[in-house]
């Protein structure tokens, strides 16, 4: 990756958080009502049950695949042709959220399959602008075909 | 009580020269010469249309159809609800009605919406899902392959509902495509979203539908008048673990409007449901109790929801195969259950029909519908 792709933008504000350096890993910011325990992703301004509100709040880096698709027609956002998504059940939290999925090995990808998190310059924001998203890739080796 | 007195239809299709106006005044003018009543008789006007802001800077559509019947003055409200916006319309008019705000209505649908650059439906721009590359196809196809690991639903079965649905539009000359497709032409259609082939996911079009609404004091002196059992609107609910293969709001809303009708799915003969795409008809089948959970497919397979069947489904050709101008199709699935009760739909006739189903969902959000719409009749 170039010094020059680090710089660009996520495609959104608070989605997402890098860990310390070197490492610098990813992971999800949602948010978290300190009143009722819930959480949110993404993070709104206030808890739908309580009124309270959110804090942000890291919600991990890992999951498991609970459904997927490839999409294969004109891409929007400036994606590849095709691209993968999914919906995953996050590890170390009880939302199912939609994600990218691998934009390289679209095919590498099955329900139950461990997930983990990775940023990467991938299309254009809602403004046109280059960007980076997030997307999950498969944490267990790609299987032999 | 709330009848329907007068039905209208346009047929749907590409049409680059017809206005939005135009349209809906075609079929309003059609509900209303079906009913033999007079424009000067109407009371309320709820006009239903989704994208005409978002395409041409249109709002408040509404007025100038209405107006261009001959009306001014009256109550008049421009529905969005995307794709239940027709049905919803539907829902304020007989509501009108019940609360004894108005004894005529009139709910118009129309949409233009085969224009160049149209791209794919998505929904809204500022939705994170959006921005994360969710468009409308992808949204289904995720269900389809819920659906298929969880129930063993097979991508035959899949297509059996596009094959039923394009047979039945064949018998509609209101219908966009009318030509018979097999399943595995639909199959090796090009690839939208896996599973999702594009002869499974249904056309944009234009068109319009227009149903003229009454209180039963007014429907008794009439003829041809169909009641209105029930209408119920709800929302989906979105606590972050949506369930992708089985469709709860559709379910909740369902059971809602059978007890309001005081009617059972067995007592149903004909339904309209929203087969946006093939998998969607297989769900809204199973939360509409028509049969168990996860066997929609077998459903299909059996030949029960073709005419001629148990229940025969989407006997007009669907949205899949009659097309979908977004606002007019909730209005457009009532029109066919209002034919199908009169027993006016000659080749597409389901026999001895005296209750029908309309059902529609519109929207995207957290893995949920937004809207939900359920509407039964019976004679």
């Amino acid at each position: 990756m170039s010094n020059r792709a680090v710089e660009l933008p996520i495609f959104a504000e608070g989605i997402v958080g890098f860990g310390p350096p070197p490492a610098a890993s990813p992971y999800l910011v949602g948010g978290h009502c300190s009143s009722c325990d819930r959480w949110y992703f993404p993070r709104v301004d206030r808890c739908r049950h309580c009124h309270v509100t959110l804090e942000p709040g890291s919600l991990g880096s890992r999951g498991t695949v609970y459904s997927y698709t490839i999409v294969r027609t004109k891409p929007p956002l400036g994606l590849p042709q095709p691209y993968a998504v999914a919906y995953v059940d996050l590890a170390d939290r009880p939302l199912r959220i939609f994600m990218l999925t691998d934009p390289v090995k679209t095919d590498d990808i099955a329900i139950g399959q461990a997930v983990e998190l990775a940023v990467t310059p991938l299309g254009v924001n809602r403004h046109g602008e280059p960007c980076r998203r997030p997307y999950f890739k498969p944490v267990t080796p790609p299987r032999i075909r | 009580m709330t009848a329907i007195i007068g039905i209208g239809i346009t047929p749907f299709g590409s049409f680059v020269d017809r206005t939005i106006v135009s349209l809906g005044v075609e079929a309003g003018l059609a509900a209303l010469r079906d009913a033999e009543m007079p424009a000067t008789r109407v009371q309320a006007g709820f006009f239903a249309n989704a994208l005409a802001a978002r395409l041409f800077g249109d709002t408040t559509v509404g007025q100038n159809v209405v107006a261009a019947l001959g009306l001014d003055g009256v109550p008049v409200v421009n529905v969005e609800n995307a794709c239940t916006s027709g049905s919803t319309a539907f829902y304020l008019a007989q509501l009108a009605i019940e609360s004894g705000e108005a004894d005529v209505v009139l709910a118009v649908g129309a949409e233009k919406m085969c224009v160049p650059g149209l791209g794919l439906i998505d929904s809204g721009s500022t939705e994170l899902d959006t921005q994360l590359g969710l468009v409308t196809p992808a949204s289904f196809a995720l269900r389809a392959t819920r659906h298929m690991h969880e129930f063993g639903t097979t991508p035959r079965q899949l297509a059996l509902v596009a094959a039923k649905n394009r047979r039945h539009a064949e018998l509609n000359v209101k219908a966009m495509f009318r030509k018979p497709e097999s399943v595995e032409d639909i199959l090796n259609s090009p690839m939208i979203a896996d599973p999702l082939t594009r002869s499974q996911c249904c056309p944009i079009a234009d068109g319009a539908a227009a149903i003229l609404l009454a209180s039963d004091r007014v429907a008794a002196s009439l003829r041809r008048t169909v009641p209105v059992r029930s209408a119920v609107l709800r929302s989906g609910a979105y606590d972050g673990l949506p369930d992708l293969a089985r469709w709860n709001t559709d379910h909740r809303t369902a059971q809602l409007a059978y007890e309001k009708a005081s009617i059972g799915p067995a007592d149903i003969d004909v339904v309209e449901c929203h087969d946006a795409f093939t998998i969607a008809e297989l769900m809204h089948c199973e939360a509409l109790g028509l049969c168990e959970l996860g066997a929609g497919g077998a459903l299909v397979e059996s030949g029960a929801t073709t005419l001629g069947g148990r229940v025969p489904v989407n006997v007009s050709g669907g949205l899949l195969s009659r097309g979908h101008p977004v606002g007019a199709t909730g209005l457009a699935q009532i029109h066919e259950l209002v034919v199908q009760l009169r027993h006016e739909a000659g080749k597409r006739q389901v026999e001895a029909c005296r209750a029908g189903l309309a059902h529609c969902m519109g929207g995207d959000k957290g893995g949920d519908a937004k809207s939900c719409t359920v509407v039964i009749l019976s004679r």
